[in-house]
Formats: structure tokens, sequence, C-alpha cells
């Protein structure tokens, strides 16, 4: 197996778990291909959509006799237009995405496999993805392709990037949500530390713009119970600022606040109608993907 | 006072900086974690830090206490009793042990004789006194005996008169022992530290006197126990209290016999007490006459009660039987028998003195045939020179006026228990009853009474609330007691202890008595002849004599059993006695017996339990006497420190239950008691303490996020 590209990141057992799965996008989306999601147009599929007024120009065989029977007017039956699905995956490569308790890959490299897992599922079901990277700036911008070999050099390019210092996620996700112009679903692999208001409105930013917004909020098993067994001088990985703590004495008021933080995340992105998910980097991508899909189709029907 | 006895090991103390240099060390010398959410960790430190500040603070101050502990307790803390005790262990002391010989001393238990641990105890404190302290012993008896009266330094000759001493056969009195040993100690000379020790078995009634002082204010029980406030203040008072917590102990206590004066072949029932101390048991109580055993019977006492039986025994042949009543073997054996006499007569002798025409009816009526030498007859005349304590009752008729012998002796003998009947006669003017002054009243005159008047009915006057003397005039059934008067006296007003107990008619006084000592003074307003009235005609004529001779006999009659004591008159306790008489004691002493002037005599002291006899010409000893322990002492009632503290008001009053609790709690008074072990203990505690507060700190709180749940697909659900 290769240790480049996609193959860097899962192998061949648990590409095959992620077969038979689908990323299904909640709402209409805009592509650029036939496909099986829902579009914004109107179409020729063989699901019905409306009713429409003639218009000259019209194609003849359009026009809904029954209806033009009942009333002596002239209205056009439409249909439901189905397109493939463009999913733009954000990776977050901010400074705290550096970090590992030890057992468990960094943050940066979990957020990279499930990037991974999740550009194969797309491209499985014959949909497009594209990847943004990020940290301190936008560092990368790859368009969205329907090919894995295209998934294969995004990998390839995210492989050869390392954690950044700092982080500007909010003024790069804003970035983002302009660059994208059709309704698409946007996944965010991210811990979110940063300035927590900004994050939102970034969030909100693509809800507006009408895609489908899913956050996997990254974090390590140890970020959120501060299972640190001695104190320490604690230096801050992006701010490299320093602390001396004991993790043992605070551990109550830290869980308090992180749990104030992830809450805070939780319900604005309930209210936004986003698909919030916590992922911990102690799980396995395959078995976390594979829940969280079958999940959403459940969730779907 | 607190003092070291190792103090080289107080500079360790300086190891109480020990945590705190740890502490500010182990912040110097820290490891630089990278880690991502530092503005989280920032907030919960400014939100936790005057928490952790205060746990912190607590948890050096345990650590720097444990250490602080640890070194006291090497360094051996003693805790002195006094603020001068330092000195204590090098002054020399003047000593009073003062043992309680009361009988319960005797009382078994697994360990021994409590008398015997006792005295081993004070041998144990006189084996532990330096060469110059000086030591006296007092053994607690009915009065305090000195064994060692002047303190001395002597201790082997103290502990060899300690291990020979006996315990007493009778009670002990605490207050007055302990009043004599300070005052003993007061008078020595020299600045001594002064103790006194008191070995006992703990019963309640040789504390009585103190328990009785206290009840009153401080200065009245300063003067009732001859203790000053200031001795009860300094002293230090040591008290071994060996005897059972929970005793066990059954005895008669007091036995009644019924009727008092015993007439041979006539039934007796005797009432007995039996007293018992502890949980509630069948009790086997046995009668034993003469050595052998006439009843059994089987009681149920109640916890810690007196329960009370009778005997019926059958007609006794004349003389005097030795009884016992007998309780099972217990552990205080000394208590378990209690003797008493049965005195049984075959007839009650009486005296008639007076001329032939004055007694006809009397001696007709007691002796009748003239075939019972009981009764004897004399002239007044013969009255000087006749012994009369060998009668029951002695009845004057008529024999007014009387010589001054004749008079002195007659007063004597009521005096001492006699009963004298008086009636008058034609042949005396009321002059002539001045001389004698025990009778009920002194006649004033006489009246003749008309015919017309002349019948009259006997009326018993009822007992007034106080009357000494008193009589139950008891008739044949059918009989009515009237009489028909000629004559009678008038009497003028009555004498101290004088009642006027049958009247004739309403107004008439028939009959007076008087109690005169132990004696009893009848004086009847008519003749004892048929010249004043018919009264010797009637058929109540003769009940009334003979229940005078009776009462008599009952006054006169000495208890059946005599408590041991001292200062008893004889004539309370023997009967007849002569000045020549010897009177034995158990153990074959003479029985000491003292002149108290005015023809009395009283027995020094009582002090040995058992049959006392009398030496008679016919070489046989008489019984005379059957003394008993005060079974006050039987009742078992161990007294707490408490009580004893409250009681005597001593200040430094140490109790100890046991000889070894007494020579910790002197070792302790005089050396100090070590608080190492304490020390150490607590330095176990709060090493636990310390134990579990850091794994407090250590153990990983519960936090809101704890509260959330997280699935496997990421969502974030909250309970």
């Amino acid at each position: 197996m290769s240790d480049e590209g996609i193959g860097a990141y899962l192998n061949p057992a648990q590409m095959a778990k992620l077969n038979r799965l689908a990323l299904n996008s909640r709402y209409v989306v805009e592509g650029t291909l036939a496909g099986r999601h829902r579009s914004a147009q109107k179409g020729a599929s063989t699901e019905f959509a409306d009713h429409r007024s003639y218009m000259p120009g019209d194609d003849l065989k359009r026009i809904d006799w029954k209806v033009l029977g009942r009333t002596d007017k002239y209205f056009i039956r439409r249909y439901q237009d189905e397109t493939n699905l463009r999913v733009y995956l954000l990776v977050d490569r901010s400074g705290s995405m550096n970090y590992s308790s030890g057992q468990h890959k960094t943050k940066f490299n979990y957020a990279c496999t499930l990037a991974a897992a999740i550009g194969y599922v797309v491209l499985k079901a014959r949909d497009a993805v594209g990847m943004y990277i990020y940290g301190e700036k936008m560092d990368a911008a790859l368009p969205c392709k329907n090919s894995f070999n295209e998934l294969n050099n995004a990998l390839k390019i995210l492989q050869g990037y390392k954690p950044a210092k700092g982080t500007a996620g909010a003024d790069v996700m804003h970035q983002i949500a302009e660059t994208i112009n059709r309704r698409a679903m946007v996944v965010i692999i991210s811990d979110l530390l940063d300035n927590q208001p900004e994050i939102i409105k970034a969030i909100a930013h693509f809800r507006k713009n009408l895609h489908d917004v899913i956050v996997f909020h990254t974090l390590d098993p140890v970020e959120l119970s501060l299972d640190i067994k001695r104190g320490a001088e604690f230096e801050d990985l992006e701010t490299g600022e320093r602390m001396i703590a004991d993790p043992r004495a605070m551990a109550k008021e830290y869980k308090d606040l992180m749990a104030t933080f992830i809450e805070d995340y939780r319900k604005s992105c309930s209210e936004m109608k986003v698909d919030y998910r916590l992922v911990k980097t102690d799980e396995p991508v395959d078995t976390f993907v594979r829940a969280y899909l079958e999940e959403r189709k459940r969730m779907s029907r | 006072m607190l003092v070291f006895a190792n103090p080289a090991f107080l500079w360790a103390l300086t190891a109480a900086a020990i945590p705190l240099m740890l502490h500010m060390f182990q912040r110097r010398k820290t490891v630089v974690t990278p880690f991502p959410t530092l503005r989280f960790l920032k907030a919960a430190q400014k939100r936790s830090s005057s928490r952790i500040r205060f746990e912190n603070f607590l948890l050096w101050l345990l650590r720097t206490l444990l250490l602080l502990v640890i070194v006291f307790a090497f360094a051996i803390p003693v805790l002195r009793s006094t603020t001068g005790a330092s000195w204590l262990t090098r002054t020399r002391r003047d000593v009073a042990i003062i043992l309680d010989a009361s009988y319960s001393m005797n009382y078994e238990m697994d360990r021994g004789k409590v008398w015997d641990i006792c005295k081993d105890a004070a041998a144990g404190v006189v084996g532990g006194l330096l060469p110059d302290d000086r030591v006296c012993v007092y053994v607690a008896a009915d009065s305090p005996i000195p064994v060692i009266e002047k303190p001395t330094t002597e201790h082997a000759t103290v502990i060899q008169a300690i291990r020979s001493l006996t315990c007493q056969p009778g009670t002990s009195k605490m207050d007055e022992t302990i009043g004599l040993a300070l005052r003993t100690l007061e008078q020595q000379d020299g600045r001594r530290e002064r103790e006194v020790y008191v070995m006992t078995d703990g019963q309640a009634v040789p504390w009585q006197g103190f328990r009785d002082a206290a009840k009153q204010d401080e200065k009245a029980a300063d003067k009732k126990t001859a203790i000053s406030r200031e001795q009860r203040d300094k002293i230090s008072f040591f008290t071994l209290l060996a005897g059972a917590s929970q005793p066990d102990n059954a005895c008669p206590s007091d036995v009644k016999v019924s009727p008092l004066l015993l007439l041979a072949g006539q039934p007796a029932r005797l009432s007995v007490r039996v007293a018992h101390t502890g949980p509630a048991k069948p009790i086997s109580v046995g009668l034993e006459i003469d050595g052998e055993e006439r009843g059994r019977r089987g009681i149920t006492s109640e916890p810690n009660a007196e329960s009370s039986l009778e005997f019926a025994i059958g007609g006794l042949e004349p003389g005097i039987h030795i009884a016992k009543i007998t309780t099972p073997k217990d552990a205080l054996p000394e208590d378990d028998s209690f003797l008493f006499l049965l005195r049984v007569r075959k007839q009650l002798p009486a005296l008639i003195v007076g001329p032939q025409e004055a007694t006809r009816y009397l001696k007709a009526a007691l002796a009748p045939g003239a075939a019972d030498d009981s009764i004897k007859h004399i002239e007044a005349a013969e009255l000087e020179s006749l012994d009369l304590r060998d009668f029951q009752a002695v009845f004057l008729c008529d024999v007014f006026p009387l010589s001054g012998q004749a008079v002195m002796r007659v007063e004597e003998y009521a005096k001492t228990g006699g009963v004298v009947i008086v009636f008058p006669g034609d042949r005396a003017d009321t002059s002539a009853y001045a001389d004698m002054k025990i009778l009920p009243a002194q006649p004033k005159g006489s009246i003749d009474v008309p015919v017309e008047q002349a019948a009259r009915s006997l009326k018993r006057i009822p007992n007034q609330k106080g009357q000494v003397v008193n009589f139950n005039l008891s008739l044949p059934p059918g009989t009515v007691p009237s009489v028909a008067l000629k004559r009678v006296l008038t009497f003028g007003a009555l004498e101290e202890s004088a009642a006027v107990l049958v009247t004739a008619g309403d107004d008439v006084p028939f009959m007076l008595g008087r109690a005169v000592g132990r004696g009893r003074v009848f004086m009847f307003g008519i003749a004892a002849n048929r010249d004043w009235s018919t009264f010797p005609l009637t058929a109540f004529f003769l009940p009334v004599v003979h229940q005078l001779i009776r009462q008599g006999a009952g006054a006169s009659v000495q208890p059946p059993h005599l408590a041991m004591g001292s200062n008893i008159p004889v004539n309370e306790a023997v009967p007849n006695y002569r000045e020549d008489d010897v009177i034995a004691s158990p153990s074959g002493a003479p029985l000491s017996i003292k002149d108290g002037g005015n023809r009395t005599f009283v027995i020094e002291n009582l002090a040995e339990p058992g049959i006392y006899t009398r030496a008679k010409p016919s070489g046989q000893p008489e019984p005379v006497m059957a003394v008993n322990t005060d079974r006050f002492e039987s009742q078992l009632a161990p007294v707490t420190p408490e009580d004893l503290a409250q009681w005597t008001g001593f200040k430094r009053l140490l109790t100890a239950k046991d000889p070894e609790e007494l020579n910790r709690l002197i070792d302790e008074f005089r050396n100090g008691r070590s608080l190492a072990e304490i020390f150490l203990w607590v330095a176990l505690l709060l090493s636990l303490l310390e134990w579990w507060f850091a794994n407090r700190v250590l153990r990983t709180k519960a936090g809101a996020i704890d509260k959330l749940k997280v699935d496997l697909a990421g969502k974030v659900v909250t309970s």
C-alpha cells in the first residue's frame, strides 16, 4: 500500500468498511452533473415538482392537457431535477490541532484521516469533493472533482502540510463562504479553538449561502477530561503563553468550562440547522464515519 | 504542667518547615507541557484559585502538624498532675494508709478476698515509698484503730504490721478514721507532701458520715467530719475500691420472736427478714435450734431487696435455746447465719407484798391452792432484804408507808424493767405515798361512794398519741366489766409518762399506769380486797392481774438478739445481771462491764459476734446474749467515684478499681503521665487524614462535561 495520498490515511480494510456508505445532503444542492441528489433546478426526472403557466417557446409536450381540459388554461408540468453533490472539506491545521495526549494521533492527523474517509465515501457515491486547508490563512483551495485521482492528489497536498503556529479560522471560513457560489455541502473538520462568536458567525455565513454544513468538532480526550496526573508548566500551542498549574486541583472547573464551550457550539449549530458532531481522537475514524453516515441516512428517511 | 522527658528531640521541630520547603521546591521543577486549551486552564485556575489556596493551606497545615506531633511524641511529653509535680518525685512525703476493716471486706472475689487484696495494695504503696517518706496506718472499724499511729520511716515494720492485720467483724466509719489520720498528719513537723490512701471494698455504708455531712453546708460538713476545707482542697487522696462492682450476697438480717415472752408448751412464730444484694434468685433459709435443724423454707428474692418469711415453732422446753437462721454459703460467709436466743419460761414469778387480809384475793387468784411456788408472799418489812430481780411483777397491797430502803428497792426494780402494781389500803393516808416517786399520780385522798352510785362499769381509755404505757383490757367472753365501789382514791395531777388506763364510770380513775425507766408502775384506785370494792370478787379480776404480770414480763424481757456496739446498759442485754456475774465472750474472754454508778452497769464494747455466756456455780455456762454483726454492711451497695468525690468534697481524689490502676495513678501523680502514646495515635490519625485529604484532591471531581453524552456518531446529548 502506498504511503502517499489516501493510502497514507486509510487502509483497504477501512475503505472496504466505507464502500457502501453514502453522504446525502439534507437540502437541495446545485451540482454540475446529473446525480442522485435533489437539485434546486427543475429538470427531467420522473418526480413531479409543480405546474407553471405556459410561456411561448415551451415544449408543447410538457403541456398538461388534463388541466387544460378542466380550466381552459395552459400549464406546463415541471419535474424535479437531480444532480450530483459537491462536498467541500475544510481541514483546520491551526497550531492547536497539533495536540496529542500521547496515546492517539494529533488532532490534525485525525482531521486528515477523517477528510480522507469522507472524501472516499463521497467519491464512491459518484459525487464531487473539494478541499480547503487553512491555518493562519488559506493555505490551499482544491476545487470539487469527482475523481479518485484528484482526491489522492488533494490528500498528498494535505499530507505535505504541518500544523501552523496560529489560527485564523473565522476569517478563512468567511473567505471560503464567499468562494463557494452554488449550494453545496461544507464539512468543517476543526477543534474550533478560536474566537467562538466569530466561528459561529462564519458557520452562519455558510448557512446563509444555503450550504449544507457539517461540523466535526475534533478534540483529544484529554482536552475534555483534563486527565493529567501531575502538575506542569503548560504552554499554549498557538500563542506560546505559559502557566504553571495543577490540573488535578482545577479539573472540575476546567470541565465545566469545556462543557460550556461545547454546549455553546452545539446550541448554535442546532439553531442554524448545522449538523454538529463531537469527534474524539481516540475513536477509530472508520467506525465513527460509518456510525455517523448510517445515523444520517436514518434521520433523512 | 507539660514537660518533656527527651527534650533534645525538640530540635527536630525544625522539620515542620519541610512541607513548605518541599512545596516551594516542587514549584520550581516543572515540566513544560504543550496544551491547546490554555485559555480554559487559565479560566479554571482563576475560578478555583481561592479554593485551591485553601486546600493547599489545609494540606500544608496537616503535614506540618503531623511532623510536629511526631517530633513531640519522640520528645516524650509528660503531663504532671500538679504544678509542683516536677519536684514531687524528690520531695519527702507523709503518708497515711487507711484500711477498711468492715466485715464486707471478707467478700470473696476471683482474685481472693477483698481484704487480702487491699492489704497487698497497702503493702505495695508502702514498698513504693522513698526511704525518707513517713507512713502511718489506721484501720477503719466501728471506731478508728491506729495500727501505726506515729508516722515512721521504718517501712518494713509497717508492711509487717499491715500483713498481720485481721478484718473486723463490724462496720466501719471512714469519716472518723480519715479525720483522725489527717489530724495525725497535721501534727507532723516539716513541709512535706501529704497523701492519704484508703483501701476499701467500695461499699457506701462506711462513707455514710461523709454522705450525711454533704447534705449540709460546707462549714457544717467540715465540723461534722472534723476535716477542714483546706485539708479537703490540698491533701491528695487515693482510694482503692477493690470490691465487686456487681456483688451477690444473701443474709438473714433480722429475726422477731412472737410472742416476746415464751412460756413452756406455747407455740411461737419467727419473722425472718432476708436481705439480698444482686439479681433475683431462690434462697433457701434454714432454722436451727440447739444445733438441730427445725425447718427450712425457700424464697425467691427480688433483685436488691429484702424479703420476709415466717417459721412456726412448737412448744419448747423451759430453758434458754440457742437458735440460728442460716442462708446458703456465698461470697460473704460472715453474714450467712443469724443467732438469737429463745428464753422459755415455765411460769412467771410474782411477789405479793402486804398483810394477809389485803392480799388474800390476789394470792387466791395467782396461786390457787398455794401449789404454785412461782408466787411468793411477804410482809412489807421483808421488802428491804429481798432481791426483787427474780420476779416479773411485784404487787404492793396496802403496804404504805414503806421504809426509805424499801422504796429505793422498789424504784430501782421498776427502773430496771420490773412491774410494780400498787393497791391502796386503809392503813395509809395520802401523805404515806409521797415518798414513792414512781407512782403515776400522787393520791389526794379517798372518797366514800354512795350506795346508789356504787355500780360502775369499767372503761378502758383509748391510747392517746405519745402515750408510753398502755393496757389492753381483754376479758373472757360474756364478762361485763362492772364493779360496785365503796371507796376510791382520788389522784392529783398525772406524772410524766403516766396515763389513766381504766376508769370506773365516766370520770373516776380506776387504774393508772406509768413508764419508769424500762419498767412499768400500775396503781389502782381501790384496795386489793373487798373492803373498797367488789373488784376481787368479779370474774375479770383474775384476767386483769394476769395481763398485768404478762405485760410486765414483756417489758422487762431481754431481746432475743443484739447487734454489736458499745456502751450498752447491761440490764438491756443480760437478764438478772448481778455484780459478781462473769460474762464470757464467744472467744472465751471476759466481757468488760463497767459500773456506771447508781447501781447501773454498762457493757463497754460488744465487739464480737456469737453467743455470750454467764458462768454458773453448777459449772454449765448459761447463754445470755446472742450478738450479731450489724447487717448494714451486708447490703452491698458499691459507691461510684463520682459519689465519693461529691460526698467527701476532696478536690484531689483519685479513685482506682484495682491495685494495678492504683499503682498507675500513683505513678502518674508522682512522675506525670506520658503522652507519647497519645501523640503517636494522633500522628497516625493525622497521617490518615492527610492521606485521605491528599487523595481527595487527587480524585478527579465530576464536572459538567461528565454529564454530556457523546454517541458513536459524535452526537452530543445533554442529560
